[in-house]
């Protein structure tokens, strides 16, 4: 079977800062407080014409850094492109987080020393390599929502549909339907496509 | 006391800000950080740290591990080691507050050393328990260490400075390559122990502040950026590099000074366990120091 790519889009000329994506995150993993998978950022904020939003979580990157600098290797990529991560494996070194583009790995912090736990990060909702569905899974990377065929929750939640995530060709098709409605403005590579995808 | 209370809850809360809405990693820079990734006008050290550890710094560390004992395998076999007669004359070199200090920066090489290995090469030992158990003893053997490194570097300092006997020194390779036993010119400490000396202190240090950096991760230092003009996570990607990059030198220098006290000059290590140095070794290995105790009737 051929598996399609799976990526992440925000249209910046929709996003309206509403948080609605990382708080539905937050809520629908049980994430610790401090813990933002997904994070709704604003710049050049009360300038007119140049203000943007846009919500950054992991970009599910093709050849993806984190994974080339992860020293007991706890990534892997699904067919489907999604970067997931064993947090069994994993020993909270950082260095993922100072290879990603994204600045997407967060650490909680645990123990009495405070040293950082297992990296946590966006699983595009498609859980982790325990069984899929099953409480530690759950437990540990969140819901598996890929899994039950839905599709990941921030972009499910998106009140203006800013925020879309699917295979590679549909959110193309979005992105030039939307571009081309607009008469060509904002006819850019979508933000962070470059550094994720190397725009293919 | 007070001062240290105080101290001690700015560490803290220094640890824990991690996640708090002033982050320097994943707050307001977070854009400026994603937008400057690799561009013409960064310092490009994301993509630079992704190649580095990508491809390099485990191997470089394989061949260090290997290549140093390996070459110091062949140098035993071939011209063997350095044997001095137990000589009844013997000079108090070392005092007990040497020797402590000295004993409590061994104990924490000893573990902070083969614990860098167990991080990196986590791979080959399957991640996990043992693995973040010896990145969490990396961390804390690193306190002893941090606690004796500026009172090593103030009690020997004198003795380590590089002078024109070094330069024979180096010349004739401290006279390691020959089996003759020839006085070789050289201080308290020669021209190999003052450089272990200099990449133990400012190696030592810098590894101390590039870990530190690692492990507190997201602080705030306003001095430090405008300092060097870096974002967080670029001085964290820096960090990175020179606590891999030090980790060689200090790695294989710190072999050395094993094989030296261990092997190659047979009983030297003793010296640093009671603090009594043969007059045979010294007179061979480190005559000009000999001629000054010599002259001061200390033999």
């Amino acid at each position: 079977m051929d598996y399609a790519r799976m990526k992440f889009y925000c249209d910046e000329s929709r996003c309206i800062e509403c948080d609605g994506c990382s708080v539905a995150c937050a809520e629908a993993h049980e994430l610790p407080t401090g813990i933002s998978r997904r994070k709704v950022v604003t710049i050049n904020e009360g300038i007119p014409g140049k203000e943007m939003s846009t919500s950054i979580a992991c970009m599910h990157c093709t050849d993806a850094p984190c994974q080339q600098v992860c020293p007991v290797d706890c990534f892997y990529i699904r067919e489907d492109g999604i970067v997931l991560h064993d947090k069994n494996t994993c020993i909270g070194c950082g260095y993922c987080l100072y290879a990603c583009p994204f600045g997407a790995p967060q650490f909680p912090r645990d123990g009495a020393f405070g040293a950082k736990g297992a990296m946590d990060k966006c699983t595009m909702c498609a859980g982790g390599p325990l069984e899929t569905n099953s409480e530690k899974e759950r437990h540990l990377y969140g819901q598996n929502r890929i899994a039950e065929g839905k599709v990941p929750v921030c972009a499910a939640m998106c009140s203006t549909k800013a925020l879309l995530v699917g295979d590679a060709e549909s959110v193309s098709n979005v992105y030039r339907a939307r571009v081309m409605a607009r008469g060509g403005k904002g006819a850019n590579s979508p933000y962070g496509w470059d550094k994720a995808y190397k725009n293919q | 006391m007070r001062k240290y209370i105080v101290m001690f809850i700015a560490l803290l809360s220094l640890a824990s800000v991690a996640m708090a809405a002033e982050s320097q990693i994943w707050g307001e820079m977070r854009i400026q950080n994603i937008l400057g990734y690799g561009q013409e006008e960064s310092l490009k050290l994301g993509p630079l740290f992704t190649m580095l550890q990508h491809h390099y710094f485990a191997w470089i560390f394989l061949g260090v591990l290997i290549g140093v004992p390996g070459a110091f395998f062949i140098h035993y076999k071939i011209i063997g080691p350095k044997v001095f007669p137990h000589s009844e004359k013997k000079y108090y070199a070392f005092n007990l507050y040497n020797r402590i200090i000295h004993q409590v920066a061994a104990v924490s090489f000893l573990v902070i050393i083969p614990t860098g290995f167990i991080i990196v090469f986590g791979d080959f030992f399957g991640g996990g328990t043992l693995v973040r158990m010896a990145k969490n003893l990396h961390g804390i053997f690193t306190i002893p260490f941090t606690i004796v490194v500026i009172p090593m570097a103030l009690m020997w300092v004198k003795e380590a400075i590089f002078n024109m006997d070094d330069v024979k020194w180096l010349m004739i390779v401290g006279g390691y390559l020959s089996k003759e036993k020839k006085p070789i010119l050289a201080g308290k400490f020669n021209c190999g122990q003052k450089m272990w000396y200099w990449v133990a202190i400012l190696g030592g240090i810098t590894m101390i502040l590039s870990g530190a950096f690692m492990y507190f991760l997201d602080f705030k230092m306003q001095m430090l950026h405008d300092l060097t003009g870096m974002s967080q996570i670029d001085m964290l990607r820096a960090a990175a590099i020179i606590h891999n990059v030090m980790g060689f030198a200090v790695l294989a220098l710190f072999i050395t000074h094993v094989y030296m006290s261990m092997f190659a000059i047979k009983g030297a290590v003793h010296s640093i366990i009671t603090g009594y140095v043969e007059e045979e070794e010294v007179k061979i290995l480190h005559s000009t120091w000999y001629k000054k105790l010599k002259d001061q009737g200390k033999f």
